[in-house]
């Protein structure tokens, strides 16, 4: 990479600090390729006298997704630091904001706890108006009517336009 | 040639015409939406087959896939959300060009890419479709396993400045690619029947880019207010008219045969496609941060490939994609049965078909050319809403597939993920293709292995094989010997990150 | 709010009531309460075999006012796994209907699933279609017989090909037929190919020996000669397929991939009893003829007890061949 990006984490004293994250990371890839192992340790031989059975990639991708995790684990001791993703809307001179994340987060889990209940005109809806909020904007009215008029529009889009009966909900009845 | 102007005779009367200008808006339509795309489109008016003409039925349909094609690239240009799997890689570079304001010419590059390609592709289609039959039926899974284990190789190529973070992306792609039951055991659904036909690579994408995007742009919120993506210049300059030409013939030459392989496909050649152009650029820099050759090349393959599919299904029957198949359920409710002696026996409808390709092409590309910049200005809505209406446009497209909340879940998740990867620099290329690849590399070993009773022999048993894989074996040397003088004393995995960082 | 913001603010709010007022009531409003809008559950994606039996029935029944509007779902997934949970969690709803068949019946045993097909009530069976075995033109086997008896001689060294995954209606009919001529399903050496196209490409390149599937799809290279049937799975012959009936060829078995219509768990006779009567009535239909005919389907109608003991017939037999797989 010959690009030098603004944000490079390098502490104001000028050493490189250690990437603490990353480990998670590693433990992640550690777990995941635990799980393939796992997994394939669990498949019996084909239904046929198969020469690749159904283990033999599993235990390919769960392997190496094991060793990745030493790599990275021992790169990251070595301080290894990963060059963040920067655009046009990312401000990565501010430290992270995780709370705002978290709400995005919350808004989805939201959204798919309800949405066989309340069916996508609500829900859909609420999606946008909720997440514009998240995201910084502060006219709720604006957002609650655009994303109404979004939800209903794709909603009759779909079950009327295409013909795909796309669940109501709450509102089967109603629109 | 006079069978080809009788065609266009069959296909310009004002019904035929109508009904292509009605097939391109609607597959662009449904070519937007992740989740519905040509195939469910065309199988849901399947029932216009007992009221309309032959003929106008399929230019309906050939129009609707044309058109989904192209819709595909839309949304991925505009709001980094792939309509189609053969779109994804558009996103790559697109969804860049749009953020620094050049969306009007990513999508114009699109667009005509997409008309040279789909115009050649269809020229080709008329050249080739009597002859092609017997190569197709020639290559076996030894072949296709050849061809997959290349295109993986290849993408060693675009592991990003960091090999270690590329193998990780790879390898999580390739763990996704294992859930399901294709081997006829559940691998990795955790006793989930939703999950026993794997995750859709749309689905994988859609997460990443959209899900993901938003999730990072939430943790770094500028405080400051932003400027306006800015729309910059309406139509595309000499400059990016003399960058794109080069990918879109190349783009072209890797999507038409892949369509019109069995087990080819169209994502494939947009990611060969991609990677070659990063290989052979004048502006490497640019790669990543939206270079416009990474949009031209994968969507003159994307639309090849499409033209590429029509060879087999007009010349032996043979369907090679999910809407070639569902055409085919067409052609046969019409008590039409493609094959060798079709072209013959009706040349009136495949000639008037090729003609509405060549106008379903032109119209995509008057429709879509002056849309470009009005396009471009929707990024110049207030950011909260682009970012929760990409929300909410991703959300609706995965739910559409099946209206289940287990499908947002799945997203959701996903799109956690594709935020760690953003926090940790793990490149989203080398995970989409482990996704595409790796069911398929499996799925052609064990057809070749089975087929041959576990002789490893087969594997070179096919002359095309063998070709690929002395390509493989000269690009190895060739990026060897090219690390070799490039690259000094070459420096080991961790100093080289570790540099970056000092860089 | 900035006038530019409370202007968009009006127009938002015209858009989303004129949406709607507009399109009001779609999903129920004009519904006559003794003429109601049913759903149709399709356990497949649009322009398979499932999609196009259930929506002829559908089409069928809304043409001739059967009943009321039908709302039609192709709930995708694990080869209707998913679609049979869905079936189960309307349990006591009387106005569902899931078109379902053999591939069905298999595919909940190997995905290990709980909702299978006993468990649901049974409407009726529609249709069924016949499998053929198929060969390339140049193939050495010219009659049934010849393949069987190379096959006998090594089981695994004859390559069966198959557009359906594993405990689909082209890998049951294989391992049937296996199972009849005195070989263990185990020792089949059965290739699973995605649909009917890749089917088609390997036998044309003669890359298997053999493939089983419905032939619907091969019907343009029966007719122009590059592939050969050795034999067709139903108790009579295909009008316009020149090839032997199992039994002719000298294998005393019949197979048939049926499909046919359920019902939630739970509902009560009356409510069955109407389900059943309107599906009688559509099979009674000019529509539906002409649908039969038209994708050469086998009229395979049944009601009541006869298609209680036919479901549960296929599913023992489903059942017993996948056990021996280790598949169930």
């Amino acid at each position: 990479m010959t690009t030098t990006e603004t944000t490079t984490p390098v502490a104001p004293d000028g050493t490189t600090r250690k990437d603490v994250a990353q480990y998670g990371l590693a433990g992640f890839l550690l777990v995941v390729g635990i799980v393939v192992l796992i997994d394939a340790a669990g498949l019996s031989d084909g239904f046929a006298d198969q020469p690749v059975q159904p283990y033999a990639f599993p235990y390919v991708v769960g392997a190496v997704l094991v060793l990745l995790s030493g790599l990275l684990a021992v790169a990251t001791w070595r301080g290894d630091v990963p060059e963040e993703d920067d655009g046009e809307d990312v401000d990565l001179t501010q430290g992270s904001d995780w709370a705002t994340v978290i709400k995005l987060g919350l808004v989805l889990v939201i959204v798919i706890a309800t949405i066989d209940f309340l069916g996508w005109a609500i829900v859909g809806a609420f999606l946008f108006a909720a997440s514009a909020r998240v995201l910084g904007s502060r006219t709720l009215i604006l957002d609650v009517g655009i994303g109404t008029a979004l939800s209903l529009l794709t909603w009759y889009g779909f079950y009327s336009g295409l013909g795909i009966p796309i669940p109501a909900g709450v509102l089967d009845g109603v629109l | 040639m006079d069978l080809l102007l009788e065609g266009f005779a069959t296909a310009l009367t004002p019904e035929n015409l109508m009904y292509a200008v009605i097939g391109v808006l609607l597959g662009t339509a449904v070519g937007v939406l992740p989740g519905i795309g040509p195939a469910m489109t065309v199988a849901l008016l399947l029932p216009v087959t007992f009221s309309v003409p032959p003929t106008s039925g399929l230019i309906l349909f050939a129009g609707i896939y044309y058109g989904g094609m192209y819709g595909g690239s839309t949304t991925s240009i505009l709001l980094n959300t792939p309509g189609e799997s053969s779109s994804v890689v558009t996103a790559l570079e697109g969804n860049k060009m749009a953020k620094s304001g050049r969306a009007a010419q990513a999508l114009a590059t699109a667009a005509v890419g997409s008309f040279v390609a789909g115009t050649i592709g269809t020229l080709l289609i008329v050249l080739l479709a009597p002859n092609i039959a017997d190569v197709v039926v020639k290559l076996g899974a030894p072949s296709y396993f050849a061809i997959m284990a290349l295109a993986l190789f290849t993408v060693t190529a675009v592991l990003g400045s960091s090999k270690i973070r590329g193998f990780i992306a790879l390898f999580i792609g390739l763990a996704i690619g294992l859930v399901g039951t294709t081997t006829g055991q559940q691998r990795m659904t955790f006793g989930s029947p939703q999950l026993a036909d794997g995750i859709d690579v749309v689905v994988v994408a859609v997460a990443v880019f959209a899900i993901g995007e938003a999730l990072w742009v939430a943790a770094h919120l500028r405080s400051k207010p932003l400027d306006v993506i800015p729309v910059g210049q309406p139509w595309m300059s000499r400059d990016d008219w003399g960058r794109s030409w080069k990918p879109w013939l190349r783009g072209t030459a890797f999507g038409f045969p892949f369509g019109a392989l069995p087990a080819g496909g169209a994502e494939v050649p947009t990611f060969l496609s991609y990677i070659t152009e990063r290989r052979l650029t004048k502006h490497p820099e640019e790669f990543g941060k939206g270079a416009i050759e990474g949009v031209a090349g994968p969507e003159a393959a994307n639309n090849a490939s499409a033209a590429g599919t029509l060879v087999p299904l007009l010349a032996i029957g043979l369907p090679t994609t999910a809407t070639a198949a569902v055409i085919l359920v067409a052609m046969q409710n019409y008590g039409l049965q493609p094959g060798p002696q079709f072209m013959d026996a009706q040349p009136k409808l495949v000639w008037g078909l090729l003609a509405s390709l060549f106008i379903a092409n032109t119209l995509l590309l008057v429709l879509n050319l002056p849309l470009a910049p009005v396009w471009a200005k929707l990024l110049q809505i207030r950011r909260p809403y682009l970012y929760a209406g990409i929300l909410f446009f991703a959300s609706l497209g995965a739910y559409s597939v099946n209206f289940q909340a287990f499908d947002l879940a799945l997203l959701l998740g996903i799109g956690m993920l594709g935020l760690a990867m953003r926090r940790f620099a793990i490149p989203v290329l080398p995970l989409i293709v482990g996704v595409i690849l790796g069911p398929r590399l499996e799925e052609q070993l064990t057809q070749a292995l089975s087929i041959s009773q576990g002789d490893v022999s087969t594997l070179w048993s096919e002359p095309v094989a063998v070709v690929v894989y002395i390509v493989m074996a000269i690009l190895l040397v060739g990026s060897v010997v090219m690390s070799r003088r490039t690259t000094p004393p070459a420096p080991t995995r961790t100093e080289d990150a570790s540099m970056d960082v000092n860089a | 709010m900035t006038s530019s913001a409370r202007k968009a603010t009006l127009v938002a709010l015209v858009l989303a009531l004129l949406a709607g007022t507009a399109g009001c009531g779609v999903t129920r409003g004009g519904d006559d309460p003794n003429n109601r809008r049913l759903r149709m559950m399709i356990p497949n994606s649009p322009g398979g075999g499932y999609d196009l039996t259930g929506r002829a029935a559908v089409k069928a029944m809304e043409d001739d006012d059967i009943t009321g509007r039908f709302e039609i779902t192709n709930v995708i997934g694990a080869s209707g796994t998913v679609a049979m949970q869905r079936l189960m969690n309307e349990r006591g709803s009387d106005d569902v209907m899931l078109t379902m068949g053999l591939g069905v019946v298999g595919a909940v045993y190997t995905n290990k699933s709980k909702a299978t097909v006993d468990k649901a009530t049974p409407i009726a069976g529609v249709v069924a279609e016949a499998e053929g075995i198929l060969v390339p033109a140049d193939s050495p086997y010219k009659e049934l017989s010849d393949l069987v008896d190379a096959w006998k001689k090594d089981p695994k060294g004859v390559t069966i090909g198959g557009g359906s995954s594993p405990g689909g209606p082209d890998h049951l009919f294989p391992m049937q037929l296996a199972q009849e001529i005195g070989i263990s399903p185990r020792d089949v050496n059965y290739i699973s190919y995605d649909g009917g196209g890749p089917l088609t490409t390997a036998l044309l390149g003669s890359k298997i020996d053999a493939g089983m599937s419905g032939l619907g799809e091969f019907q343009g290279q029966i007719d122009n000669g590059s592939l050969r049937v050795l034999a067709v799975s139903g108790a009579e012959r295909l009008e316009n397929v020149d090839a032997p009936t199992l039994m002719e060829a000298g294998v005393d078995m019949e197979f048939l991939n049926w499909r046919g219509i359920l019902a939630p768990p739970g509902i009560t006779e009356e409510e069955k009893a109407a389900l059943v009567e309107i599906v009688t009535e559509m099979h009674g239909t000019k529509e539906w003829k002409a649908a039969l005919k038209r994708n050469g389907w086998i009229d395979n109608f049944s009601v009541g007890q006869d298609f209680e003991d036919f479901l549960e017939e296929q599913n023992d037999r489903v059942a017993s061949t996948l056990k021996e797989l280790g598949l169930a």
